[in-house]
C-alpha cells in the first residue's frame, strides 16, 4: 500500500478556490444577496424583502459584490511561491476592506437597523479578512487563528469598548455641544455630595476641613520619613505627592464620615466592606484548610456557593424580615422601636454586602492558601519557630497577594452593587442606584452617564491602586511538583475562636435563607402565620413563564460566553498579534465595569441607528455573554498555563490546524475550566439584575427583575416563593454538576486525564 | 515488511537562516545547511547554541527572521507546521494525556481523515515497528519513559514524513536505556530510509548515530562533517573540546614535525609552520622510554582504562592508558611520554 496523499501540501494547496478567503467571501455575498439587508422597527430580523439590496437600489453597499468578484479574480490565478501567495492575500484583504467599508458606510448613513443580510455579510467578510491576514502572513497562525483574532477584536470593540465610549460621549455631549456642564451640575447636586447640613448642630464642612488638614499633615510626615534617603530635588517632588495624597485621603475620610450623598456613601461602604469581608473570608479559609472536621469543611463549602446562586438583593430582602423595623430579631425579640432601627443605610448595606462577599473572599483566600507549599512551614518549624511565628513569618507574607486580590474584588463588587442599596439604602443614596434612578426616574441620560463615568473611574482607580500595591505578581511557590507534607494545624485557641466565628456566620446565613423559605409558605409574614401553598400556586401561574424564559436566555448566553472566553484565552496566551493586550484589557474592563453602567452603555449604544437591538432578547443575551465571558477567560487561561505547549506543537507537526488542535487536544484537557466557566456564566445570568434591568421590556421580563418588582409592590409571599424556587433550582444544578464532575474525574483518571 | 511506512525522503536546505528573539544577539545566525535524502544529521552543541531553534524552524514552529528553508523542492520558509511534511519527536514526548496509545499514534491520520481501516492498519504497523504492538489500548500514563518515547516515535513515523525531527528525544531516559534506544532509532532510520535531523547536547550520542554531525556554537555552525572527521580533524578549539576530550598544549611546527618541550613528533598537516596549538586525544598518549618529560599528578581507575594526569613543561596532559601499562605509575613518578601518530592534530595557536 503506497500512499502519496501527504504529498503536495503547502503552498500548492493554497492555490485556487479552496482557500477559506474565497469561501467566506462567497458566504458573505450569498447572505447579502439572499436575505434582506435591513429591517424596520424593533422586530428582530424579520424576512422583509422590501429591504433587499437590489430593491433598495444602487448604493455603496453594492461594493460587497464588487469585493467578492475581486477576491475571486485574485484567487483565480494559482500562486506557487511565497511572495505570490502573500501578495494575493494582501490584495484580497484590500478588496474585503472595501466591501466592509461600503456596507458599513451605507448602513450608517441611512441609520437603517441591520438585517440578516448585513449580519451574514459582515460575519463572512470578517472571517475572510482573518483568513487573508493569515495567508498573507500578517498574522502568525492559520486561517482559524486569523479569523478568531479578527472576530474577537470586533466583538470586544462592538460590545465592550463602543458602549462604554457612548457613556462617556453622552456625559460630555449634551444637546449637540461638547460641555462639562452636566458634570458641574451633578457634582454640585446634593444627591452626589452634600456636606453642610443646616439642620444639624455640627459644622460638617469644618469637620471635613479638619480631616483634610490632618491627612495633609500625616501625608507630609510620612513622605518625609519615606524619602529620607532620596536626593533633594526628587525628594521635594515625592513629598509634594505625598502631601497631595494625604490631603485627598483626609478629605475623603472626612466626607465619608460627615458628608451625605452618593459618593461618600459608596466610598464609606466600600471601605467598611472590603477589609471586613476579606478578613472574614481569610479566617474561614484558614479554618477550612486546616481543620480536621469534615463537617466544618462541608458546611463551609456549601455556604461559600450560596451567594453566587442567590439573586443579589435577596439577602437584603431577608434581612428586612429579620432585622428590619418589624423584623423578627430587632422588633419581636429585642424590642427596638421601628424609628430607632439602624438597618436602613450604611449599616444594612454594609452588613448585607459583607455576608455576600465573604464567600468570594473565602474562595480567593482558599486558593491562595492551597498554593502554599507545606514544606515551607515545615522548614520553619524545624528551624525552631513556634506555630505563631510560622504564621507571622511564613504564611502571612506568602498569602498577601491573595489578600490584595480579595480586597480589590470586594471593593469593586461593593462599589458596583446595585441590588442591596436599592433594598436597604434607606435615605442614603449610592452611585450604582443613582445611575438607575437618574435614567428611569429623572429621565436624564446625561446625568446617568455622569454617574456612570464616576463609577467607572472609581473602579479603575481601585484597580490601578491594587496593581500598584501588588507591584510584581507576588510569590510563585508553584513548582510543578506535587507538594508533599501536611499543613500545620492551627493553635488550639485560634481554632476554637475561628470555629465560633464560623458557627455564628453559618447560623446567620441559615436564618437568612430560612426566613425566605418561611416567608414563602405563610399567608403574610409577621401578620398571619398560617401555612399555605398559595404563593407557590400563584408563582406557578404568573411567574413561572418568566423564570422559564430566563433559563432559556441564560443557557443561550452561557454557551457562547464559555466558547468566546475559551477562544480569547487561547488566542491571548498562545499567540502574539497586534491588539492582543487590547483584547485582554477589554475583557477585563467588561468584568470590572459596574453592571448598571454596562446596562446604561448598552441602552445608549443599541437604542437606535444601525445597531438597533433594544427590546429584543438578543440584546439581553449579548449583555450577559460579554458580562460573564471574562470569568471563562480567566478560568481557561489558568488551565492553559498548565498545559505544556509541546502538546499543541506535536498536534501541529501531525498536520492539525489550530482549530482542530483546540477541539481535539485543548478542549478535552480544559474540560474543567470550561465547565466552571459555563456554570458561572449560567448562574450569573440567572441571578443578574443590574446589567439587564434597563434592557428588559414588556413581555421580555427576567426572573430577577420580576422578583424586584414583586418586592417593591409588597407581594412578599410570591417574591419569597420565587426566590426559594430559584435558589433550590440553582443549588440542585450545582450539586448535579459537582457529582457529574466527580464521576468524570474518576473515569478520566482511569484514562489518565489527570495531568 | 514495512511497505507502507516506507517514506519518500526529501532533501532539506537552509540558506542564511537567522532567528532573532527580541533585541540582542540572534539565537540562530546565518545558518547554511544541506541535508541529503535519507541522511541522519545531528545538530550538536551546548545549551543555548541555537540547535533546537534551528530544528523548530525546520518544523515550522518558529518563523525565521531571515533566510529560506526548502524541503524537497518546495520553499516552506513561512509555512506553518501543519502544512509541512515534517514530523517531530519532542523532548517531553508531548503525548496527549487524554488519549490512549492507539489514539495518540492515530491522531495525525484522523486529522487527515484517512479511512478507518487504513488508520487501524498503519497504527498497528507503526506500533509493531517500535515493539509496542501489545500496548495499543494502554493509557499513556501507564507506560514507562522508554515506552512513552517509543509511542512518540511511532506517532511521528506513522505519518510517513519526508523529514523526521528529533528534539533531544533521549534526555529523559536513564543512561543504559539511552544507549539501547539510540541504537533502535538509528536502525529504524536506516531501514525506512528516513531523512532525519536530530538535536542533542550529548556528543557520544551524536557520534554513535549520525551520518553527519553539525556542531553549533552561539547560533552559528562551527564545523560539520562525519563523526570520524570531526573527531580526527576538529577545525576549532571549541569543536576539539566539545567532541570527545582533548588536551590542548602550545607547540611549534616546522613543516615535518611538532616540537613539544623536549620531544619531537613527526606529523604531516597543511598548516603554516610556526607556533601552533597541539590537540592531543587522551588515548593518543603512551608511556615511552624517550619523549616528553612528565610527572604523574593523579591516577583514576575508570574500569577498562586508567586516567592519568601528567604535569609537563608545556602544561597538564591527561591520558587514558591501559590498566596493565605500568605497575609503578604512582603519583610523583617521573616518566617520558610519546604521542600519536593518530589522535594528534594541529590548530592555529590561541590568540592571547
Amino acid at each position: 500500500m503506497t500512499d502519496l496523499s501527504f504529498r503536495g501540501t503547502g503552498a500548492m494547496r493554497l492555490a485556487g478556490f479552496t482557500s477559506p478567503v474565497v469561501g467566506w467571501t462567497l458566504f458573505a455575498v450569498a447572505c447579502y444577496l439572499a436575505l434582506p439587508l435591513a429591517r424596520t422597527g424593533r422586530a428582530f430580523l424579520p424576512l422583509d424583502y422590501g429591504l433587499h439590496p437590489v430593491v433598495l437600489g444602487p448604493a455603496l453597499h453594492w461594493l460587497v459584490v464588487v469585493a467578492a468578484v475581486a477576491v475571486t479574480l485574485v484567487y483565480g490565478r494559482p500562486a506557487s511561491s511565497g511572495p505570490q501567495v502573500r501578495r494575493r492575500a494582501d490584495r484580497a484583504l484590500l478588496a474585503i476592506l472595501v466591501g466592509v467599508a461600503g456596507l458599513g458606510i451605507s448602513l450608517f448613513a441611512e441609520a437603517a437597523p441591520f438585517g440578516f443580510g448585513a449580519l451574514g455579510a459582515f460575519l463572512g467578510l470578517a472571517i475572510a479578512a482573518g483568513a487573508a491576514l493569515s495567508e498573507g502572513n500578517r498574522v502568525r497562525g492559520d486561517a482559524f487563528t486569523g479569523a478568531g483574532i479578527v472576530l474577537c477584536l470586533t466583538f470586544v470593540t462592538l460590545f465592550i469598548t463602543y458602549p462604554l465610549l457612548m457613556v462617556l460621549r453622552s456625559a460630555v455631549w449634551v444637546d449637540g455641544t461638547l460641555t462639562l456642564a452636566q458634570f458641574a451640575k451633578t457634582f454640585s447636586s446634593p444627591l452626589f455630595l452634600f456636606v453642610s447640613n443646616r439642620f444639624t448642630d455640627v459644622d460638617e464642612a469644618r469637620q471635613v476641613a479638619l480631616w483634610a488638614a490632618a491627612g495633609t499633615a500625616a501625608g507630609t510626615a510620612f513622605g518625609l520619613w519615606q524619602t529620607r534617603t532620596t536626593a533633594l530635588p526628587r525628594r521635594l517632588v515625592l513629598v509634594a505627592l505625598w502631601l497631595v495624597g494625604g490631603a485627598i485621603g483626609g478629605w475623603a475620610v472626612g466626607i465619608m464620615l460627615w458628608g451625605r450623598g452618593a459618593l461618600p456613601s459608596t466610598l464609606l461602604v466600600a471601605v467598611i466592606v472590603a477589609p471586613s469581608a476579606t478578613l472574614l473570608g481569610f479566617a474561614l479559609a484558614l479554618l477550612g484548610q486546616r481543620t480536621n472536621s469534615r463537617v466544618v469543611r462541608g458546611c463551609l463549602g456549601v455556604a461559600s456557593v450560596l451567594p453566587f446562586i442567590t439573586p443579589p438583593f435577596v439577602i437584603g430582602f431577608s434581612m428586612i424580615f429579620l432585622l428590619g423595623r418589624r423584623g423578627l430579631i430587632t422588633y419581636d425579640i429585642l424590642g427596638i422601636s421601628p424609628f430607632a432601627n439602624p438597618l436602613y443605610g450604611i449599616v444594612g448595606v454594609s452588613l448585607s454586602q459583607i455576608l455576600g462577599l465573604a464567600p468570594v473572599a473565602y474562595l480567593i483566600m482558599r486558593g491562595s492558601l492551597n498554593s502554599l507549599n507545606p514544606a515551607l512551614e515545615e522548614a520553619a518549624t524545624t528551624l525552631g519557630a513556634s506555630r505563631w511565628r510560622v504564621f507571622r513569618d511564613v504564611t502571612w507574607p506568602l498569602v498577601r497577594p491573595g489578600i490584595a486580590a480579595s480586597l480589590l474584588l470586594a471593593s469593586i463588587e461593593s462599589i458596583s452593587d446595585f441590588g442591596t442599596p436599592l433594598v436597604l439604602g434607606g435615605d442614603r443614596n449610592f452611585l450604582a442606584t443613582e445611575v438607575f434612578l437618574a435614567l428611569t426616574g429623572r429621565y436624564s441620560q446625561s446625568e446617568a452617564s455622569v454617574y456612570g463615568v464616576v463609577l467607572l473611574l472609581l473602579v479603575l482607580l481601585v484597580f490601578l491602586a491594587s496593581r500598584w500595591m501588588l507591584g510584581v505578581r507576588g510569590f510563585a511557590t508553584v513548582t510543578g511538583k506535587p507538594a508533599s507534607g501536611a499543613f500545620l494545624p492551627l493553635p488550639r485557641g485560634l481554632e476554637w475562636g475561628l470555629l465560633a466565628l464560623a458557627g455564628l456566620w453559618l447560623a446567620f446565613i441559615l436564618s437568612l435563607y430560612g426566613v425566605i423559605f418561611y416567608g414563602s409558605v405563610v399567608e403574610l409574614w409577621g401578620i398571619n402565620n398560617t401555612l399555605t401553598l398559595r404563593h407557590y400556586v400563584e408563582f406557578r401561574n404568573t411567574a413561572w413563564p418568566v423564570v422559564w424564559y430566563t433559563i432559556q436566555l441564560s443557557v443561550a448566553s452561557a454557551i457562547p460566553a464559555m466558547m468566546l472566553g475559551g477562544l480569547i484565552a487561547y488566542l491571548v496566551t498562545r499567540h502574539r498579534f497586534w491588539g492582543r493586550s487590547y483584547l485582554e484589557m477589554g475583557s477585563l474592563l467588561s468584568f470590572a465595569t459596574p453592571g448598571t453602567v454596562m446596562g446604561l452603555a448598552y441602552i445608549l449604544a443599541f437604542n437606535d441607528g444601525t445597531l438597533l437591538m433594544t427590546s429584543t432578547s438578543a440584546i439581553i443575551v449579548l449583555a450577559l455573554v460579554f458580562r460573564n465571558m471574562p470569568v471563562a477567560i480567566r478560568a481557561s487561561m489558568s488551565g492553559l498555563a498548565q498545559i505544556d505547549r509541546s502538546l499543541e506543537e506535536a498536534s501541529a507537526t501531525l498536520k492539525a490546524g489550530s482549530g482542530t488542535t483546540m477541539v481535539r487536544v485543548l478542549a478535552p484537557l480544559l474540560i474543567y475550566p470550561l465547565l466552571a466557566g459555563l456554570i458561572f456564566a449560567f448562574v450569573s445570568a440567572m441571578t443578574a439584575v443590574s446589567q439587564i434591568i434597563f434592557l428588559v421590556s414588556a413581555g421580555r421580563n427576567v426572573a430577577t427583575v420580576l422578583l424586584l418588582s414583586r418586592v417593591e409592590r409588597g407581594d412578599l409571599g410570591v417574591a419569597a416563593a420565587m426566590a426559594s424556587v430559584l435558589i433550590v433550582l440553582l443549588l440542585a444544578l450545582i450539586v448535579v454538576l459537582l457529582i457529574a464532575s466527580r464521576y468524570l474525574d474518576a473515569r478520566n483518571r482511569g484514562k489518565g486525564l489527570s495531568i | 515488511m514495512n511497505r507502507s511506512i516506507r517514506a519518500e525522503p526529501a532533501a532539506v536546505r537552509l540558506s542564511g537562516v537567522v532567528k532573532r528573539f527580541g533585541q540582542g544577539a540572534p539565537a540562530v545566525d546565518r545558518v547554511d545547511l544541506q541535508i541529503a535524502p535519507g541522511e541522519l544529521v545531528t545538530l550538536l552543541g551546548p545549551s543555548g547554541c541555537g540547535k533546537t531553534t534551528t530544528l523548530r524552524m525546520i518544523a515550522g514552529l518558529e518563523d525565521p527572521t531571515a533566510g529560506s528553508i526548502v524541503i524537497g523542492d518546495e520553499d516552506v520558509t513561512h509555512l506553518p507546521a501543519e502544512k509541512r511534511d515534517v514530523t517531530m519527536v519532542f523532548q517531553s514526548y508531548a503525548l496527549f494525556p487524554h488519549m490512549n496509545v492507539r489514539a495518540n499514534v492515530g491522531y495525525g491520520l484522523r486529522v487527515a481523515r484517512r479511512p478507518r481501516a487504513e488508520i487501524a492498519d498503519r497504527v498497528a504497523e507503526a506500533l509493531d515497528l517500535v515493539g509496542l504492538g501489545d500496548y495499543a489500548d494502554r493509557s499513556v500514563d501507564a507506560l514507562s519513559g522508554g515506552q512513552q518515547q517509543r509511542v512518540a516515535l511511532a506517532r511521528a513515523l506513522v505519518m510517513k514524513p519526508r523529514v523526521i525531527l528529533f528534539d533531544e528525544p533521549l534526555s529523559n531516559l536513564d543512561a543504559k536505556l539511552r544507549q539501547h534506544v539510540r541504537g533502535e532509532i538509528r536502525a529504524l532510520q536506516q531501514r525506512l530510509g528516513l531523512t532525519a535531523v536530530y538535536v542533542t547536547h550529548d556528543q557520544e550520542e551524536a557520534l554513535a548515530i549520525s551520518d553527519r554531525v553539525v556542531v553549533m556554537n552561539a547560533g552559528r555552525i562551527e564545523q560539520q562533517g562525519s563523526p570520524r572527521e570531526l573527531y580526527a580533524r576538529p577545525a576549532t578549539h571549541f569543536v576539539a573540546d566539545f567532541i570527545g576530550s582533548a588536551n590542548s598544549v602550545p607547540g611549534h611546527y616546522d613543516g615535518q614535525a611538532i616540537h613539544l618541550g623536549n620531544a619531537r613528533i613527526a606529523h604531516a598537516q597543511e598548516i603554516a609552520p610556526g607556533p601552533v596549538s597541539v590537540i592531543i586525544r587522551p588515548e593518543a598518549v603512551r608511556i615511552a622510554d624517550d619523549g616528553l618529560a612528565a610527572r604523574v599528578v593523579s591516577v583514576a581507575f575508570l574500569g577498562p582504562v586508567i586516567q592519568v594526569t601528567f604535569a609537563t613543561a608545556v602544561g597538564a596532559i591527561t591520558a587514558n592508558l591501559p590498566d596493565d601499562s605500568r605497575e609503578d605509575l604512582r603519583e610523583g613518578a617521573d616518566v617520558a611520554l610519546a604521542f600519536g601518530p593518530r589522535g594528534v592534530h594541529l590548530l592555529a595557536p590561541v590568540a592571547s
